[in-house]
């Protein structure tokens, strides 16, 4: 979703056609640069180096804001307009870890990966000069997302404390290893992180553990982390959850008692006759009435859902959590692999669907 | 006790083919270039496996986007499907779609195989394809084949490829088989999983067989390796517990994957050496192929091929003095 006018922009590369007319439509529609005429100005010039990168981030920050409010959602971020990835990031503000080189994760996509080597420790938090922009900036309620203990373990080499297990590492070792590397994690990094943000007033904090579905049966350690991070902590804490098979975390996953809203994706496996939301019975197998963020949008395709398409999915949920008041309606996952004008079709669908079956149960909110 | 040294799966892409082929993708690198980058890189590969001993070379299988991906994208009958996670790991395979019963094309997956396994490389390589096992139960079958007939169909398909590989000198195939120990087949999915491997042992005449297993605890998995008509099985001791590990081999060699690419950690090389002694001491097997347990794509290059000398120091330590093997 990072507009291609920002990717130049930031590297200083005079805009070509498509990103000029791109930012001059969604200027009209938005009027994203109000109060950053000058960043504006050079971007449109033949100069963009006039403009400093971090003023053209801003302004990709803001434009993405007035796009979530414009497209009518309640909580709003600024689109991770400023990060480029999830993981490496926040590595990179630890001691206790080394990048070891890249791992194919699909075709010719990578990641570069870090291993362990010491005592997880925070160099210092982050996020927050992310947050008192967004804070700054926004009308809509901010929510920050931020990368959970869990995927962050899971998706690095943990040396240091499996390499304190002596002998064969086998299954057991690594998962007793795992534990206390999540748990270091979660204790030194996120929640001072978490409590940094929240010192700086921010409320919702949504946590993001992509990595939760990889191992069937550790949503015990999913939910340890998310509780390590924020126990006792005053704020509104989710978790998000994507692309995996939800059943496998439970009842496991129950014990985050300080999540209070469940944000999966549903939408992206609503198709071929399936019912995507069948799973939400999982909740009422064991008897959960948290919140749920519900994905009603297939962020890996470009067919549009319509309004009634939504509405329908928000029936089907409230048929299985039968309290409309638990609904928050959101896409399944980030929107960045979709090109502006359908992503906020997509969202503006969204919206519209939410207030039809709002009028129909008088709660569901975007 | 013969001690073999392999290698299983691809082989992790270099930092440099990982920045050419993201280039190629983002139109800043040539195919010809990332092409050159890829032959030199394979070489490189070769050279590491002749370094380590290794009975049989892979060339790092480094153009293949995945283990299906020759076969989805080449044989009648499949498409490539959606991104799908493989196993316990942040990898992630394009699935095979079989919207039709599937057809073999000849010449389509010799003409994938590594260069340098080719022509002369061919009677030292190891072609590795998935199993028929695996190959059936990760795809999205919507040809309307039954499960069990469409692995036995699939064993039958793969049987006729080696024919062709042999006839083109190929005289060594492992075939990748994860799901036969995390979706251990029973009743008549193993029934028709032994068929399979009956129709490609037919196919292979004197060459040389095996069956890799990875990412699962292979113990209850043991009644239906027994039964594979090949020549190797091979473990994941990462997975697998080699004190709880017992299966009647008949003559057939046991692969142990003691290299554990979910860590940059090296393994002990006594630690190796002790398993296969105790090995020795329970009397069986005749021959032990050691390896990775699991692809060694998990890891990047460098760390990958670090790793791996531990087999050769393994080795060394299993032969006696006068250069006769243990």
């Amino acid at each position: 979703m990072k507009p291609r006018w920002q990717l130049l922009g930031q590297r200083g590369i005079p805009l070509d056609d498509r990103a000029r007319a791109d930012f001059d439509t969604w200027d009209r529609r938005l009027s994203f640069t109000r109060g950053f005429e000058e960043v504006a100005k050079a971007l449109r010039s033949a100069r963009p180096r006039e403009a400093r990168p971090d003023a053209v981030r801003d302004l990709g920050a803001v434009f993405a804001l007035r796009l979530l409010e414009h497209a009518g959602l309640s909580r709003v971020y600024d689109g991770e307009a400023r990060r480029i990835e999830m993981y490496e990031y926040p590595i990179r503000q630890m001691r206790g870890f080394q990048f070891v080189g890249h791992v194919r994760s699909f075709d010719n996509k990578y990641y570069l990966k870090a291993a362990s080597t010491g005592e997880v420790r925070l160099v210092a938090p982050y996020h927050l000069d992310e947050f008192d922009f967004v804070r700054a900036h926004a009308v809509g309620e901010p929510k920050l997302p931020i990368t959970g203990a869990y995927t962050l373990a899971d998706w690095s080499y943990n040396e240091f404390y499996l390499g304190r297990h002596p002998g064969w590492k086998g299954r057991t070792a690594r998962r007793e290893a795992q534990r206390e590397f999540v748990g270091e994690i979660a204790r030194h990094a996120l929640r001072p992180t978490i409590q940094a943000l929240i010192e700086r007033g921010c409320r919702v904090i949504q946590i993001d553990e992509p990595a939760a579905g990889t191992h069937p049966g550790q949503g015990d350690l999913v939910a340890e982390a998310f509780n390590i991070a924020t126990d006792g902590l005053d704020g509104e804490f989710t978790m998000h959850i994507c692309f995996s098979d939800y059943r496998n975390l439970f009842p496991g996953l129950l014990e985050a008692k300080r999540c209070r809203q469940w944000a999966w994706e549903f939408a992206n496996r609503d198709r071929d006759g399936r019912d995507g939301y069948e799973v939400l019975n999982v909740l009422r197998e064991y008897g959960d009435t948290r919140e749920v963020g519900l994905g009603v949008t297939d962020v890996h395709r470009d067919d549009l859902e319509t309004p009634e398409l939504v509405a329908d999915r928000i029936r089907r949920a409230v048929k299985v959590l039968e309290d409309p008041r638990r609904i928050w309606v959101n896409p399944d996952c980030g929107l960045r692999t979709r090109s502006l004008d359908v992503a906020y079709a997509k969202l503006e669908a969204m919206t519209k669907g939410a207030t039809i079956a709002r009028a129909e149960f008088q709660r569901p909110r975007a | 006790m013969e001690i073999r040294i392999t290698l299983t799966g691809p082989f992790p892409r270099s930092e440099e083919l990982v920045r050419a082929t993201r280039d190629l993708d983002r139109g800043r690198q040539s195919p010809e270039a990332v092409e050159e980058i890829y032959a030199r890189t394979e070489i490189e590969v070769v050279d590491l496996e002749r370094r380590l001993g290794t009975d049989r070379c892979t060339a790092g299988y480094l153009r293949w986007a995945d283990l299906f991906r020759p076969i989805s994208e080449s044989w009648g009958g499949f498409a490539v499907g959606p991104i799908t996670r493989w196993f316990e790991t942040n990898t992630f395979y394009r699935q095979p779609i079989l919207h039709a019963p599937p057809e073999r094309t000849p010449g389509a997956i010799a003409s994938r195989l590594p260069l340098p396994l080719r022509g002369e490389g061919a009677a030292r390589a190891l072609v590795i394809l998935p199993g028929p096992y695996t190959l059936a139960g990760l795809l999205d079958n919507r040809s309307g084949e039954a499960p069990q007939a469409l692995t036995h169909r699939l064993g039958r398909l793969l049987a006729e490829e080696v024919r062709e590989l042999r006839g083109l000198g190929y005289r060594s195939f492992e075939w990748a088989e994860p799901l036969l120990v995390t979706r251990t087949p029973t009743g008549p999915s193993a029934e028709s999983t032994v068929e399979a491997y009956r129709a490609i042992h037919d196919a292979a005449g004197d060459s040389t067989s095996i069956v890799w297993t990875y990412f699962g605890d292979a113990a209850p998995a043991v009644s239906v390796l027994a039964r594979l008509p090949v020549s190797v099985i091979g473990v994941d001791l990462a997975e697998t517990d080699p004190a709880s590990f017992e299966i009647d081999l008949r003559g057939r060699a046991l692969g142990l994957g003691v290299i554990d690419p979910r860590t940059t950690l090296s393994e002990d090389p006594g630690e190796i050496v002790r398993i296969v002694r105790r090995l020795q001491e329970q009397g069986s097997p005749r021959e032990v192929w050691l390896g990775n347990g699991a692809p060694l794509d998990l890891l990047p290059a460098e760390p990958a091929a670090k790793k791996l000398h531990v087999l050769a120091a393994a080795r060394t330590a299993l032969t006696p003095a006068n250069g006769r093997r243990s």
